[in-house]
């Protein structure tokens, strides 16, 4: 499998590590979608993804953080970015993603943007 | 009737050239996962010998040898063993190569530097596919105009985007060559997809041309067409600034969230050209040193 997922909790925020591809080819997109359903429907409404070492996305992928952004939203959840770089950065670009979903260079301040209820609210 | 176990569990067996190093290593791992027994050739005369006698499973060549020789050692295989599934590593290949082994029927083509992760799943792909060997048939091809046909399913799909990966043009700089394979990716899903259905009774047609100064793919699919105007439910159709609002369209229609393949390759090439009926698409990418000024 192309993709490997670390999933870590920061308070009420769940950070996903997300490394190698978020291609059609082998299911790794297909296995993206199930990890974030799972932590959906588990009641989880703040997601951060980590895509510093993400190397490759394609439509489908794309369509999994889209769609995935999109059903938190309409829950009153936020999705953000972290760290995307190269060709993963050159495509959320290209469909002006980065325009209407956060995205950090910095966990530390991806973190904190988000409605303080977790760690930095008790802190 | 009773079946024996030992009729109806078959034990499956691949025919490995070494390597070296990791790539030994990594398949020896893949292969014992799924508890195959590896049978391992010195060479490929060694290998040609030892296919000769036993109707292996998958063969994997190793990559020090020429890849042109590799696909000479598929062509006397699938003389007698015509549907053996055959994937070659190389270091040493040219484009002319790759087209060679698709049209001798290789199962797949890994050139030098390749990545490992897709070197694994297309090897657990040619221990799990059925029926693959009519997949893909090249129609006709000169060193600047392949024309092929693929037919409709993810598998021989991942297979063609793997054999493009491995042509490795290298009068064509790597960043124009990873745009053209994933735009034109994108684009054969599509076609795939909403003309072929994923049906694998229906091929679409693709071509290949190396022109001068660009690179053009041509993907015909079988089905009805479409107007671009007609695509709500695409990212094409969402104004700037506002990438979601195709995807209400989308949830209207009954739609999983998505439609981002064609707006992705627009971007990725310089044209993207559809014929009247929308099932005819021409991806150009400009190369060389002006291609700028050209697009």
């Amino acid at each position: 499998m192309g993709l490997q997922i670390l999933v870590r909790e920061f308070g009420d925020v769940s950070i996903l590590d997300l490394r190698g591809k978020s291609t059609i080819d082998d299911g790794e997109s297909e296995m993206l979608d199930s990890h974030l359903r799972k932590l959906v429907d588990k009641g989880v409404r703040k997601l951060l993804l980590n895509l510093a070492d993400l190397n490759r996305i394609d439509s489908s992928g794309i369509s999994i953080i889209v769609g995935t952004c999109a059903s938190l939203r309409r829950k009153s959840g936020e999705l953000k970015l972290l760290c995307p770089r190269g060709r993963v950065l050159e495509v959320l670009t290209v469909f002006r993603l980065l325009e209407v979903i956060p995205s950090f260079d910095n966990e530390t301040q991806a973190l904190a943007s988000f409605e303080p209820r977790g760690y930095f609210a008790a802190s | 009737m009773v079946v024996s176990s030992s009729s109806a569990v078959k034990q499956r067996v691949a025919l490995v050239v070494p390597s070296g190093g990791a790539v030994d290593d990594l398949l020896t791992s893949i292969l014992d996962s799924e508890s195959w027994v590896i049978q391992r050739a010195v060479d490929n005369e060694h290998a040609l010998a030892l296919a000769a006698t036993e109707p292996f499973d998958l063969i994997i060549t190793g990559r020090k040898t020429l890849g042109q020789d590799d696909v000479e050692l598929l062509r006397k295989i699938r003389s007698t063993r015509a549907h053996v599934r055959l994937i070659i590593l190389t270091d040493k290949f040219t484009p002319g190569d790759v087209i060679a082994a698709m049209r001798e029927g290789a199962f797949s083509y890994f050139s030098a530097p390749f990545d490992v992760s897709e070197l694994t799943a297309m090897v657990h792909a040619a221990m799990d596919a059925p029926c693959w060997d009519d997949g893909i048939e090249v129609l006709s091809a000169t060193p600047e105009w392949v024309r092929l046909a693929a037919r409709c399913d993810m598998a021989t799909a991942y297979r063609l985007v793997q054999f493009l990966h491995g042509v490795k043009d290298p009068s064509i700089p790597e960043t124009d060559r990873e745009a053209v394979i994933t735009a034109f990716k994108e684009i054969l899903l599509n076609a795939m997809e909403h003309g072929g259905h994923f049906d694998p009774r229906q091929y679409v047609e693709v071509s290949f041309v190396r022109m001068r100064r660009a690179v053009v793919c041509r993907v015909k699919d079988p089905g009805e067409g479409f107007s671009l105007e007609e695509l709500r439910h695409a990212a094409l159709s969402s104004p700037p600034g506002d990438p979601f609002s195709h995807l209400a369209v989308r949830e209207s229609q009954g739609l999983r969230p998505g439609g981002f393949g064609l707006l992705l390759a627009k971007n990725l090439v310089d044209e993207l050209i559809y014929s009247e009926r929308g099932n005819d698409v021409l991806l150009v990418k400009y190369v060389g040193p002006n291609a700028s000024q050209v697009a």
